[in-house]
């Protein structure tokens, strides 16, 4: 028994329709360690979870557990079986208890039991949690850990953990860690999803890297280099050495221009909507040519609503937004219209594509009364397609041509549409919330080049980012958003990812 | 559906009109090849119920100038259609607009019957405009006010159309010697000017495509008609990203409307010289096929609306000559809308 792993999936094929997602995968764990799955956006590493977890029907390969193959058709199998997995979106009843959420499904259960098993659980593995508190109470890290208890529960062997510390404060970052090092050698194995590098190295025993749906390797922590996994991840088509993707965000830029006017100029801003609490209270923030200032935060405490102040979607409360020394007027977006700002949204298919519409008329959208696509009135067709031809092959969007219809673009190529158009505005101030979401690492480097192009170029941008290690890569100052509220500014000789994990907790710093 | 609006220069190479052809040819044999399998089973001669669909528009002068007389009417109705369509708002009032275009039409035809052409003309359809634009701007401002869904009021503001017409056309104006609801006619200064007295064909269809071509320009050519196709592709990034997609929506359906209060304007100055009761026909679903058949690219329109024109002239015959009932054509023009919808999604698998 002990000559087993505890899991091993042989040649695992996955399609769907003609697209390969696994092609001949092979993943092996072994009792007793925390196994990283690394690779880019459209690896194909929750594709391979998802099939180990019953979710999707492999179309070819065998999994065995233990050394006894079998096939697993849905989750509930899976669970039976050992496997216990964590969604990035968590599957939760908000309103319910911690301890109804956790036995829920589960038929008759004595909730005293059930709590005093709970407790035991998080008392062993150092999950604390209090089992009366209602879900929607809680901070995003402690509904991860009713997820994983929720998994150990129901007697996991096996723990999948799918881009665990998305929205973590390094602090909860470094307890999860602590708890899944308890796990294993309690004699669980914990399969750590992610295509953060530095996480894997930190934490796991054993690395598979997959890219484009195939094995790549399958390396030992103590005995590869950085650099091997980096080879792996994204193959011989990067110069890793010059990129900024895998710098140490030491990247020579220009110095902001601090004795230049601001471009972007926010003084005592308050947005409120009737009887309810400010989702922007009292934002002082500026950004000077030559300057990228980020925004820190976890998700939903006003990142949106200040970009979309700042574009003049939202209706101000009280203070002002100053953009090139011009006050925006509330509730008119003639900013964008009129070019004075780049906007990448960061919900991409409500804010800023258009699936029935085609590539040309997406790439114009927002500078349809700009020079050179226009006169005004009417549209220069001509003009357009000579334009959009470029930045297709400039940016390397895939698609048929600009008659192709939007709908049939992936969703990499989506959010390469939103990044050519938001550069091809002729504007001083870049705001982009989350740019590089769902692309893989080639393209990650390519729109991080291009900010820091335009940086060098003058352009002052606000990168509001939910990875925490992009902003420590590109900005200049970093300010953190708690409910509204900039907690505290912090520049780049004072990057201290600690500090801006409290401030993202709540506790003001002061500077 | 896709919105093919943008006319890229490839647009008009042979190999992309093809491709663009192909399923409307495609639908068309089918649509004919099941109803003609009906036709044959009912002991029809199939071959010559073809024959007289496609071809009674072609062989005579008469048989030609009814079938423009029909465009004129579906061309405006399709347009009242896909104006709104392009913004994303379906206008399915065609008919009340026509309607009470007809009948602001007529009471200004009647009311100043001695003015002179020059100046009683352009009034009356002016006012066929006005009214239809104004039927229009109900839905619209309820739509705007209080976020009504426009099917569901473009389609009622038909049903108080139809009260109207029968009000206006059994009151004061009346004409007493005729069996129907009709009134009294309009001012001679108030007709349209014939272009071919015998058989008779009005200048309504010059003032047709015109429009035609100015709804097409609009849409495809303008920054405005950009806007308007944004916010039908979608209307959150439209917002996003400046346009005033509230304003834009009740614009797009008081354009549809205009253009419908428009063809109830060129049936009276036109054709009937005064207001009829029934003057809309089927004008209102057959618009809609067409514009749906069109996919809603303004191009498209005046072609398939001259197309179900000369179907429907050809179904009048099919009754008079062959005995065949009307209404298989009208199967004929729905099954080709429906395989025209089904080559999208199966070009989408």
């Amino acid at each position: 028994m002990n000559n087993h792993p505890i899991l091993r999936m042989t040649n695992i094929r996955k399609t769907f329709g003609t697209v390969v997602a696994l092609d001949e995968v092979t993943f092996t764990v072994q009792p007793s360690e925390i196994h990283g799955l690394l690779g880019g956006n459209g690896a194909g590493k929750t594709t391979l979870m998802n099939v180990l977890y019953g979710l999707y029907k492999p179309n070819a390969g065998q999994i065995e557990l233990s050394g006894q193959s079998l096939a697993i058709s849905s989750p509930k199998d899976a669970i039976r079986q050992g496997v216990g997995m964590v969604h990035q979106h968590f599957l939760q009843v908000d309103n319910f208890s911690v301890l109804e959420n956790i036995i829920m499904g589960m038929g008759n259960v004595n909730p005293m039991e059930a709590t005093a098993k709970i407790n035991t659980l998080s008392k062993r593995f150092g999950l604390t949690v209090d089992p009366q508190a209602i879900i929607e109470d809680l901070p995003i890290g402690v509904r991860q850990r009713v997820e994983i208890l929720k998994a150990l529960y129901r007697g996991a062997k096996i723990l999948i953990l799918d881009e665990p510390t998305t929205n973590l404060t390094p602090q909860e970052v470094d307890n999860l860690f602590e708890s899944l090092r308890f796990m294993v050698k309690d004699g669980m194995s914990v399969v750590f999803i992610t295509h953060k590098l530095r996480e894997v190295l930190s934490v796991c025993d054993q690395i598979t890297v997959l890219r484009k749906g195939k094995t790549v390797t399958t390396l030992k922590r103590t005995e590869a280099s950085e650099e091997a996994f980096v080879k792996a991840m994204v193959g011989d088509e990067m110069d890793i050495q010059n990129s900024v993707v895998f710098s140490q965000g030491d990247t020579d830029t220009i110095a902001p221009a601090t004795e230049q006017p601001p471009l972007l100029q926010i003084t005592d801003l308050t947005v409120q909507r009737t009887n309810r609490l400010p989702v922007i209270n009292q934002c002082n923030l500026t950004i000077q040519p030559h300057e990228i200032v980020g925004i820190a935060g976890v998700a939903d405490n006003g990142q949106k609503e200040l970009a979309e102040t700042i574009i003049g979607l939202q209706t101000i409360t009280s203070g002002q937004v100053r953009i090139d020394e011009v006050v925006v007027q509330q509730n008119h977006t003639n900013v964008l219209l009129n070019g004075q700002v780049s906007y990448i949204p960061e919900d991409r298919m409500q804010d800023g594509f258009l699936p029935k519409a085609t590539v040309a008329q997406n790439l114009i959208l927002g500078l349809q009364r700009q020079q050179p696509y226009s006169n005004g009135r009417f549209l220069n067709w001509g003009n357009i397609y000579q334009t959009v031809r470029q930045l297709i092959a400039e940016y390397n969007i895939q698609t048929l041509g600009p008659d192709d219809v939007g709908a049939n673009l992936s969703g990499g190529n989506i959010q390469r549409v939103l990044i050519a158009r938001a550069f091809s505005f002729p504007s001083k101030l870049l705001v982009a919330h989350n740019p590089t979401q769902g692309l893989d690492i080639p393209s990650i480097e390519f729109v991080y080049s291009k900010i820091l192009a335009h940086k060098t170029a003058g352009m002052a941008t606000l990168l509001i980012s939910e990875n925490l290690d992009e902003l420590l890569l590109l900005c200049d100052r970093i300010a953190t958003l708690y409910k509204g509220e900039i907690m505290g500014i912090l520049e780049r000789p004072q990057f201290d990812k600690y500090q801006i994990g409290r401030m993202m907790s709540g506790l003001r710093i002061s500077t | 559906m896709a919105l093919e609006l943008a006319p890229d220069q490839s647009t008009f190479n042979p190999k992309t009109i093809a491709m663009w052809l192909i399923p409307y040819i495609v639908a068309v044999i089918a649509a004919f090849a099941a109803v003609g399998l009906f036709i044959g089973l009912m002991g029809y001669d199939v071959l010559k119920a073809y024959e007289t669909v496609l071809f009674t528009s072609f062989r005579s002068q008469n048989g030609f100038i009814q079938t423009l007389l029909k465009f004129v009417p579906l061309l405006l109705q399709a347009l009242a259609f896909t104006v709104p369509f392009a913004a994303g708002k379906f206008n399915i009032g065609g008919e009340g607009q026509m309607i009470v275009g007809a009948i602001g039409a007529t009471a200004v035809g009647i009311i100043f019957a001695d003015w002179p052409l020059l100046l009683l003309l352009p009034m009356v359809l002016l006012a066929g405009m006005a009214c239809g634009a104004l039927w229009a701007a109900i839905p619209a401002w309820l739509l705007y006010q209080f976020g009504m869904h426009e099917i569901l009021t473009t389609v009622l503001m038909n049903f108080i159309s139809f009260s109207l017409i029968d009000y206006v056309a059994t009151g004061p104006w009346r004409d007493p010697a005729a069996g129907h609801p009709t009134t009294i006619p309009i001012g001679v200064g108030g007709e349209l000017p014939l272009l071919i007295s015998s058989p008779p064909l009005h200048s309504g269809l010059i003032v047709a495509l015109f429009v035609a071509l100015v709804v097409y320009i609009y849409t495809d050519k303008t920054s405005a008609g950009y806007e308007l196709v944004v916010t039908g592709a979608n209307s959150r990034a439209a917002e996003v990203y400046g346009i005033p997609v509230r304003r834009l929506f009740i614009l797009s359906l008081v354009i549809g409307g205009m253009i419908a209060g428009l063809a109830g304007g060129l049936q009276v100055t036109g054709s009937q010289h005064r207001l009829i009761e029934g003057l809309q026909s089927n004008f209102l679903i057959l618009g809609l096929i067409i514009g749906l058949i069109a996919k809603g690219n303004n191009m498209a329109v005046p072609f398939v609306a001259f197309f179900i024109a000369v179907l429907e002239v050809g179904a009048s015959a099919l009754q008079r000559t062959m005995m065949i009932p009307g209404e298989m054509v009208f199967i004929v023009e729905a099954l080709i809308l429906l395989f025209v919808l089904l080559s999208d999604v199966v070009r989408q698998r």
